[in-house]
């Protein structure tokens, strides 16, 4: 019998026990990485600010470490969540599971306290190991990179020793395989090489391919099921639609790679095949516009669960939005080669993480505290007809929003002076970075990076009061088309 | 292999991209709106979006240098074909999917 408004454990399995930690550690995560964030965003504009203590470079790389992290553990969460669920059968290898959070939660706090206090080390071997290996967005240390790979293939083995033993759906197939990905993929960033062209090379089949196909096939898993409990749509046809979208994924996704060949000093069929791939990478998100609303009139359904369901929402806007439209801006060679590393990028950077996997990853915390607290209603007529829910969406959304915008008015001057005007040269970066249009852009970068923490803040605070002390419990939707 | 675009098609280069996006998007939208609601008067609105892709598709091609060689016309003409098929196979692929789903479920009821 559930216990209704109160978090109570044994309103959950195995499976989803072990989630809510993944959840837990995820969510803090999120506040360093905003928090790294702005001061980061602070040190553009006051460049003395915490200099020789925590500097701009430590700064970035705990905020982009930090989202890499939460967001890892934010996926692996769901994958525990619906494990039990999905194949019908506890989770195999439980205890080992729990095992490996522990070790690799204690690992991440080692590895952030080295980033903190230690910073940087001698130009030895050792330093690659024990603090910083280096590589931008992927700088964990050696030992923690195997850590993460060994942690990934203990959740490869629960995942596929779980489905082994119950029920095997379209959605485990594709999990099961996309963990192997997760594993095998991460290994091409964790080997160095002398050539720098090779290096990167490699290192973009873990920023490009580890993003861009593994955790959006995750995406696609948790959406799938997300879309069965929140809307109560069918299961074969859910299952369809994912064979169908990591098709189109996978079809234009991969060599889609190309557009990060373009200027580390790979052979010049890149540009071919990256500049075609990438041209016809929003065509899939466009079509799904026509499945959206055919979705939508199709079926009447009544969705129990209004905040997972407005995130939902937020994820394929976002997604449509910070993937498709701000990376065809500028995905094209001809033009790549004046915004790639600019404020241009980082603006879709920014949005395209959010659009695509933070809203994703949301939606799942609110169905976790759903049933956490019993199974409770959260559909409307919420207390204070749900206003932290609310706020905090249209403050996160906006926040992200207005950053966006705001790094692409300074990624705009850079293009344009530091780029094609003084041809990448330092009297261009600091002419640049000098322009009014360029400062006044990190200005409101930064007020609307306030703007996302209050919405963070009041994410958090309704996580925890959500639900409690509710009587009504949910009512399961039902697909009426 | 590229000519890099002018800093004068900076905007217009942008701007057209975001464009062809967008206008991608509304085409879709009102190409499914329309069969799912059996509106068939806002087909030629759909339609009419796509010609402003087609535009935009042509505007981008020309101030990013992609009509000078033949690779990059290639492009512009998958991108052009893509974005009017996908959406007419996405519908087909709806019809279908729903369909099969609907008999599956007459059928185990």
């Amino acid at each position: 019998m559930a216990t209704l408004g109160i978090c109570d454990s044994a309103n959950l399995n195995g499976g989803q026990k072990l989630a809510v930690k993944y959840f837990t550690v995820a969510i803090t995560l999120f506040g360093a990485q905003v928090l790294f964030g702005l001061m980061a965003g602070l040190q553009y504009l006051m460049p003395d600010f915490l200099y020789g203590v925590l500097d701009f470079s430590v700064n970035r790389m705990v905020h982009i470490n930090a989202l890499v992290v939460w967001m890892l553990y934010g996926f692996l969460g769901s994958v525990y969540w619906l494990l039990e669920e999905e194949s019908q059968h506890e989770v195999v290898g439980l205890k080992l599971g729990n095992l490996i959070f522990w070790v690799l939660t204690a690992a991440v706090t080692v590895v952030v306290l080295v980033y903190l206090l230690v910073q940087v080390g001698p130009g030895k071997e050792s330093s690659l190991w024990l603090i910083n290996e280096g590589r931008e967005y992927i700088e964990a240390p050696r030992w923690a990179d195997i850590g993460i790979v060994v942690s990934v293939l203990v959740v490869f083995y629960n995942v596929a020793a779980t489905f082994s033993k119950g029920r095997y759906t379209g959605i485990a197939g594709v999990l099961v395989l996309d963990m192997l990905a997760l594993f095998g993929i991460y290994l091409a960033g964790m080997f160095y090489t002398t050539n720098i062209s090779i290096d990167q090379y490699w290192w973009w089949w873990v920023i490009h391919l580890w993003v861009e196909a593994t955790w959006e096939v995750m995406v696609a898993c948790i959406m799938a099921y997300g879309l069965m409990k929140v809307l109560g749509v069918r299961r074969k046809i859910v299952e369809t639609w994912l064979y169908i979208e990591v098709a189109l994924m996978f079809g234009s996704g991969i060599l889609g790679l190309g557009h990060h060949y373009f200027w580390i000093g790979t052979p010049e069929y890149w540009f071919s095949i990256g500049g075609f791939f990438s041209a016809l990478e929003p065509i899939p998100l466009v079509a799904m516009v026509v499945h959206a609303v055919f979705d939508a009139g199709a079926r009447h359904a009544k969705n129990s669960n209004h905040p997972t369901m407005a995130w939902l929402i937020a994820h394929a806007f976002g997604n449509f939005f910070g993937a498709g439209v701000w990376g065809f801006m500028h995905t094209l060679p001809q033009i790549n080669l004046y915004t790639h590393g600019t404020q241009w990028s980082a603006s879709h950077g920014h949005l395209a993480f959010f659009g695509a996997y933070a809203t994703i990853i949301i939606a799942m915390f609110y169905l976790a505290v759903q049933h956490w607290r019993g199974g409770v209603w959260m559909s409307g007529d919420l207390p204070g007809n749900g206003w932290k829910w609310k706020w905090s969406l249209g403050l996160l959304n906006l926040g992200m929003v207005g950053m966006t915008v705001s790094m692409l008015v300074s990624g705009y001057v850079q293009s344009q002076i530091e780029r094609a005007i003084e041809g990448s040269s330092w009297i261009g970066y600091f002419a640049a970075q000098a322009h009014p249009w360029f400062t006044q852009g990190m200005w409101w970068r930064e007020l609307f990076g306030v703007m996302f923490a209050v919405g963070f803040v009041l994410l958090v605070w309704d996580l925890l009061t959500i639900g409690k002390g509710e009587q009504r419990a949910l009512v399961p939707a039902v697909s009426e088309g | 292999m590229i000519e890099p675009a002018s800093l004068g098609n900076f905007f217009t280069i942008f701007f057209t991209a975001a464009m062809v996006i967008l206008l991608g998007a509304l085409y879709a939208l009102l190409f499914a709106y329309s069969r799912i609601r059996l509106v068939p008067a806002l087909m030629p609105l759909a339609y009419l979006s796509y010609a402003g892709l087609f535009v935009s598709t042509l505007v981008l091609a020309n101030a990013a240098n992609l009509l000078s060689h033949p690779l990059w016309v290639a492009v512009v003409v998958c991108m052009l074909v893509g974005y009017l098929l996908a959406p007419h196979a996405i519908w087909h692929l709806c019809v279908g999917t729903h369909a099969r789903g609907d008999a599956v479920t007459a059928k185990v009821s």
